[in-house]
């Protein structure tokens, strides 16, 4: 079998599951190194990756792996939608704009702020436990790296605020200054965010935990998802009534622009929605065997 | 010769008859169900039966030499098929009786 060979079956190898890959990968490659490769068994190897996505075989299902990927999965996809709403308010609620006064973006507004309020309170509230506890489990293992990682939780925000601040100061009215400054403001807020986030996975890819504290980080991360997706829901709407009813209000003219939030919300409202179940259905799954739990 | 009707195949069972006798790697596998049986299994098909059947504790793995690890049939692998034999062999009797009433087309 030439290199080339062995390395388009690894990479077709690469479609399925780590764990799937880990346990029957080296075989499959001996056999097809033993029954030679085509087009057809690639293709064949290719399309069998999907199922084991669906339905991964009950004995290499790891229920902590599978909780802990989607905590990660559920925190990128919250951050998101939590930044593009955060962006929302400020350009619909916090710029000293009127609002129209048709009821259903008003409501919507509520249901927002709401929504968005009760989401970050429950992710703070489930995540905070599982956060201190791999802060405890760094510091005793010596892992200064993944203290660090956790940390940027509250650095990188911290460093856009101070950012923020010392602009402001300079500025004094950013947003007299145009468009450039408010671009510039957001970019660098998703950053701070993708930052603390990529941190928080990181930790979590390092340190492994596992245990309630993780069970109920899932269970609040099921919670916070359902309710930022509401959230996102709320601010559609709201958007989608600024534009029927209010084509003058800030900017709303612009049909581009609600496509690509709309786009946006419903990308990272379904990735959110999700992963979360399939975290939580790991909750209540037995796990597999030779697979003891491991209480942290 | 391969059997036109390889895609009506049951893989699973192919498998477990092969395992039958003795235990078997993945390429030995695949080997004796097309020369003994007939059908060709994929690299893809034949995993996702494997997977499967481990985790039904239909097969299980022996320690792996060279990357080519062995599984062999367990004592619910056996039952099922023998159960599953039985039942193929009770249709493919009512086949050949019914065949065989039908002197056209029992030559085919």
């Amino acid at each position: 079998m030439t290199h080339r060979a062995r390395a388009a079956v690894r990479a077709v190898l690469a479609l399925y599951p780590p764990a799937w890959r880990e346990r029957y990968g080296d075989e499959v490659c001996a056999l097809v190194e033993d029954s030679g490769s085509g087009r057809a068994i690639l293709l064949g190897l290719a399309w069998r990756a999907a199922p084991v996505w669906i339905s991964p075989p009950r004995q290499l299902h790891d229920r902590d792996a599978r909780m802990r990927a989607s905590l990660a999965t559920v925190l990128v996809a919250w951050s998101a939608l939590t930044g593009v709403g955060l962006v929302f308010v400020q350009l619909t609620q916090l710029q000293g704009f009127a609002t129209p006064a048709h009821p259903v973006v008003g409501w919507s507004y509520t249901i927002f702020d709401a929504a968005l309020a009760s989401s970050a309170a429950v992710a703070a509230g489930g995540g905070l436990p599982l956060w201190l506890q791999m802060l405890r489990q760094a510091r005793r293992e010596h892992q200064h790296r993944a203290v660090g990682c956790l940390l940027l939780a509250f650095a990188a925000p911290a460093a856009f605020l101070l950012a923020a601040a010392v602009a402001l100061r300079v500025v004094h009215h950013p947003e007299g200054a145009g468009p450039w400054w408010f671009a510039s403001f957001a970019g660098l807020g998703f950053v701070a965010v993708g930052v603390a986030v990529a941190g928080q996975v990181a930790a979590l890819r390092t340190l492994r935990p596992s245990g309630p504290a993780v069970r109920r980080a899932v269970g609040a991360a099921g919670i916070a998802a359902m309710t930022i997706v509401l959230a996102g829901a709320a601010s559609v709407v709201a958007a989608t009534g600024l534009c029927l009813w209010a084509r003058d209000f800030a900017g709303y003219h612009q049909a581009g622009i609600l496509e690509a939030y709309l786009i946006l919300v419903s990308a990272a409202a379904a990735t959110a929605a999700v992963s979360a179940a399939r975290g939580v259905r790991a909750t209540s799954c037995r796990g597999a065997p030779g697979r003891p739990e491991s209480g942290a | 010769m391969v059997s036109r009707l390889d895609r009506w195949a049951d893989p699973p069972l192919l498998v477990l008859a092969s395992l039958a006798d003795e235990p078997k790697h993945g390429y030995a596998i695949t080997r004796d169900v097309a020369e003994t049986m007939g059908v060709r299994l994929s690299p893809g098909t034949l995993y996702a039966v494997i997977a499967r059947l481990e985790s039904q504790g239909l097969i299980e793995p022996l320690a792996a030499s060279d990357r080519r690890r062995p599984y062999q049939i367990t004592r619910a692998g056996a039952a099922v098929l023998a159960q599953e034999s039985a039942r193929m062999s009770a249709v493919a009797s009512l086949a050949r009786s019914r065949l065989s009433g039908r002197p056209g087309l029992a030559g085919m």
